[in-house]
This record gives structure tokens, sequence and C-alpha cells, in this order.
């Protein structure tokens, strides 16, 4: 046994005890089979490294290099005929070789498409939503609207859906007496409704008001005599005559088909419009979910 | 088998020529192709987008966003039309990105509005609570720089044949009409918004960083 190898041997002792040591230290459960392999397999490559390490070493002080030289030198140095061996150099070559004929005949480089598996992908996703949705209950269109409304309407109406705190509409409630005044004062025709545009100051002053605060308080109690302005498009309960204009009294499938459509730009600020973004049963989950609120 | 060309150096400097040749074409040759011309209907960016868009790179925004999507269906199920290739023709640099810490932002002008990004610019706990982006509120205060955009945008005009000032493309001007130009841009963003110390630095004819970044976001459809 030579120094060397007392050398290695003593380095691989000081990495088991190493390993040991971290073990204890760290208070490892040995008993968990994953941490007694991760233990004996660090204890194994200390000994390997050690092992590899007494053998090229000892190569590099013993051996001598032998072969035969290629005809040049180069300022005195010389170099050994190394050839492949033949077995790789043909392999190599096959490899190339069948590599042409893969970009060329096997798989052509024009063969395939990102868009195309996009597209079929999509079309088959499609096709599933389709059938999977042809006719879906109430329970599916809410917990459908739900998961719609944490992706698409969240980030601005809150996960609760009451618009954090005034920075965007409260979902849970129609309108405020402030949304209710401002859209008195400026008209409106956003949402594309057949009634078409709602003219600015159909009411004004304490008549404006008294509407606002009607329509605001869920239109309880007797109406206010200016309602009876709303009352030609909007309708006396306020729902909006069957889809002419925006329903005031609460949300229904139209309203929030029409705003999403639309986008919509109002007291609060704006909000952009949804379009090619939901598929109309999206659409009508999401009315679905709102309206559970 | 090389050991001919050790010898031969000029033959050698002639292959190392021939591999470094198909390597180049290989990077140059696609930015010629129809795909990577501009797509129909797309404008260079206003002198106050790429103030933006300078304050978008001044603080590292790409760090955390990308702005590219890729054709995948969940992907364009949650930001949109995969991006092509034609749409960046007039970014320069372009901002793809590869860090998707938050969204992307390629199409963040179609599902957000000024008013939300000042709220979450300002904030962003107060519109998205578990959200870890860091708030930005020194843009309500630093100011736009103007001046370089506005040299940013001449440069690319004459360098690179940016259609400025031409028809149907964006208008620039002279300096004194381009900074006017993004005053106006910048006065129609503020009367969405509602910090009344921006609204105040840009009736005093300063624009602030947010608006230049909120332009630029609004671009991005």
């Amino acid at each position: 046994m030579n120094s060397l190898m007392i050398k290695a041997l003593a380095f691989a002792v000081v990495l088991i005890l190493a390993t040991v040591a971290v073990v204890k230290g760290m208070k490892i459960d040995l008993s968990d089979p994953i941490n007694l392999l991760t233990m004996l397999g660090a204890i194994g490559i200390a000994i390997i490294t050690a092992g590899v390490t007494t053998k090229y070493i000892g190569q590099m002080k013993t051996d001598k290099s032998t072969g035969e030289l290629v005809g040049d030198k180069w300022d005195g140095i010389g170099e050994y005929k190394n050839e492949l061996p033949s077995g790789w150099a043909f392999s190599f070559m096959g490899v190339i070789i069948w590599a042409l004929w893969y970009w060329i005949v096997g798989y052509p480089v024009n063969a395939y498409s990102q868009i195309g598996e996009y597209n079929e992908e999509t079309k088959a996703f499609n096709a599933k939503y389709e059938a999977a949705f042809a006719n879906p209950d109430q329970a599916t269109l809410t917990a459908m609207g739900e998961s719609v409304f944490l992706v698409q309407c969240a980030p601005c109406h809150g996960e609760t859906a009451d618009g954090l705190s005034g920075k965007a509409q409260d979902l849970t409630n129609r309108m405020s007496k402030e949304q209710i005044l401002d859209v008195i004062a400026k008209g409106s025709n956003q949402l594309g409704y057949p009634m078409g545009a709602m003219p600015p100051m159909l009411a004004q002053g304490a008549d404006a008001d008294a509407v606002a605060a009607y329509v605001a308080g869920g239109m309880q109690g007797t109406a206010p005599a200016a309602f009876a302005t709303c009352v030609a498009c909007h309708g006396a309960d306020g729902k909006g005559n069957n889809g002419a204009a925006p329903n005031i009294a609460g949300y229904d499938d139209t309203l929030v088909s029409h705003v999403l459509q639309n986008g919509k730009k109002g007291a609060i600020g704006a909000m952009p419009s949804f379009k090619t973004r939901l598929t109309p049963v999206q659409e009508k989950a999401l009315s679905t979910y709102l309206q559970t609120l | 088998m090389f050991h001919w060309l050790e010898k031969n150096p000029f033959f050698f400097a002639v292959g190392v020529f021939l591999v470094i040749v198909f390597a180049g074409l290989i990077e140059i040759l696609p930015n010629f192709a129809e795909a990577s011309r501009p797509i129909a209907g797309l404008k260079p960016y206003t002198v106050l987008e790429l103030a933006g868009k300078e304050v978008y790179k001044k603080d590292n925004c790409i760090a955390c966003h990308s702005q590219l999507i890729r054709p995948f269906k969940s992907e364009t199920d949650r930001y949109g039309q995969y991006s092509l290739s034609g749409e960046y023709a007039y970014d320069r640099p372009f901002l793809w990105g590869s860090k998707r810490t938050g969204p992307d932002l390629h199409r963040v002008g179609n599902y957000r509005t000024t008013d939300w990004h000042e709220n979450h610019m300002w904030e962003p706990q107060s519109v998205v609570p578990q959200s870890i982006m860091p708030a930005y509120k020194h843009h309500f205060t630093n100011m736009a720089d103007i001046d370089t955009a506005y040299a940013e945008a001449v440069t690319v005009k004459k360098l690179f044949a940016t259609p400025y000032d031409a028809p149907n493309g964006t208008p620039l001007g002279t300096h004194e009409e381009a900074k006017a130009a993004a005053l106006e841009e910048a006065k129609a963003i503020t009367a969405n918004m509602k910090n009344q110390d921006v609204k105040d630095a840009v009736a005093n004819g300063q624009i602030p960083e947010i608006v230049a970044l909120i332009a630029y976001m609004n671009r991005l459809k």
C-alpha cells in the first residue's frame, strides 16, 4: 500500500465522517428509507471519488505514452495516430444519412405546423366543450360562472364581486344612487339595446334625486312621479321590457351579455369589451352566477 | 481526416467562413419572410407610448412579465389571440421576455383599463389581493422623458424608415409638435384617472411616468 492510497483512504474517511456528522447534526430520521438510501449514496460517492482519484493520479505518475506518431511535428510536438473505432465511425455516418432521410422523406421540415396543431387542439376542445355543455343545468352554469368570474372578472370586481370598495361596479347590487344620477345626467348609448340611446337630462334636480333613490333602493314603495319617464323604456318593473332596454332592477342574461359584448364606461371607470373572449355558454353562466350573489 | 486542413490555413479559413455564412443565413433570412413584415394596420408607437415603453424597460418589467402569447389553448384562453411575428415590427427592441412571474402583457390593453392600471400600479394588492407585485408609487411623481422618446422616434424614422408622418401612420412632426401631441394624449388619459397630483401635473404641462406607462399598456392589444 503506497502513500497515495493511504491519503485517498483518509480523504474518503473524512468525507464519510462529514456525511455522518451532517446526518446527526440535522437530526435526520434514518428510519425513512429515502433518507437512509440518500446517506448510503453519499458514502458511496465518497468511496468512488477516492478510488477514481487514486487510479488516475497513479496512472499519471507511472504510465508511459505509447503508439505510432503521425509524420508531422509542430514546434517539436508530435501527435499520435488516434483513429476512431470503426464501429463508432460507421454508426456516426449512419446517423448522418438517417438524419437526411428523416428531414427530407421521413418527416419533412414543412410537414409540421405549430399553428396547425393549435387549430386542431382548439377544434377538438370546442367540440368536446359543446358536447359537454349543450344543455347545462343551473348548478353547472353557476359553477362555470364562478370559475369564469374568478379568472376574468375578479381582477377588477374583486373575488366577492363587491367592486373592491368602489374601484369597479359592485355586482352584488344593481346600481348606487351616484351611478344612477350620473347616467341620468349624461345619458347612455353604450350597450346596443334595440331602444337605442338614452338622452341626457330626462329628469333634473329633485326629480332626478327621487328617481335615483327609488331605483337604488330596489324600487320599494310608491314610484316618484318622475319615474314615469323611465317606465317608457325600462318598464314599470324596471326590467327593461323584455330586452328592449337595460334592466335597471337587477342582472339578467340580456344585460350581462350586452355589457360583456360592448364594454361600458360609467361613473366609476371603464370596463373593456369581452367580445370573442367568452363563449355564449360562458356568458349565460356568468349571468347565472351573478344572479346568485 | 481533417489533418490536411490543419496544414493549409487558407482552406481552413474558407471552411470556417462557409460555416459562419450558413449560420448567418439561418439567422438572417427569416427576417425577410412575409410573416415578419408589419401586420396590416400596425402603426408605430406614439411619442407618449414610447416614453411609457422606456419606463417599462427602466423599471425592468420584463423580469417578471412576458409579451409573447404562445399558440396553446391554455394561453389564448387567458390572454387572447397568439402573438404574430409581424406585430413586433416596430418594437426596437422587442420585449418578449422569458419569465412569467406575473401574467403576459402582450394584449393587456384588451382587458384592462386606465383606471385599473392606476389602482394597480399604486397598490397592486388593492385589486389583486394575492399579488406579489411591488407598488410603483414613484411612477406618480417621476416625470416621463418625452424628449428621449422623441429622439428615439426620429432615429427609427430616419434609420429604419419606420412610417412616422406617413399616410395612415403615426404623426410625429417637429419636436414642439410632438411634445404638444404627447400632452394632448396624456390629457385624454388623465381624464379617466383619479389621482389629483397626476391630473394637476398634466394640466401644468408635465407628464408623470404613470401616464406614459398607461398609454403604452393600453396600446398593447
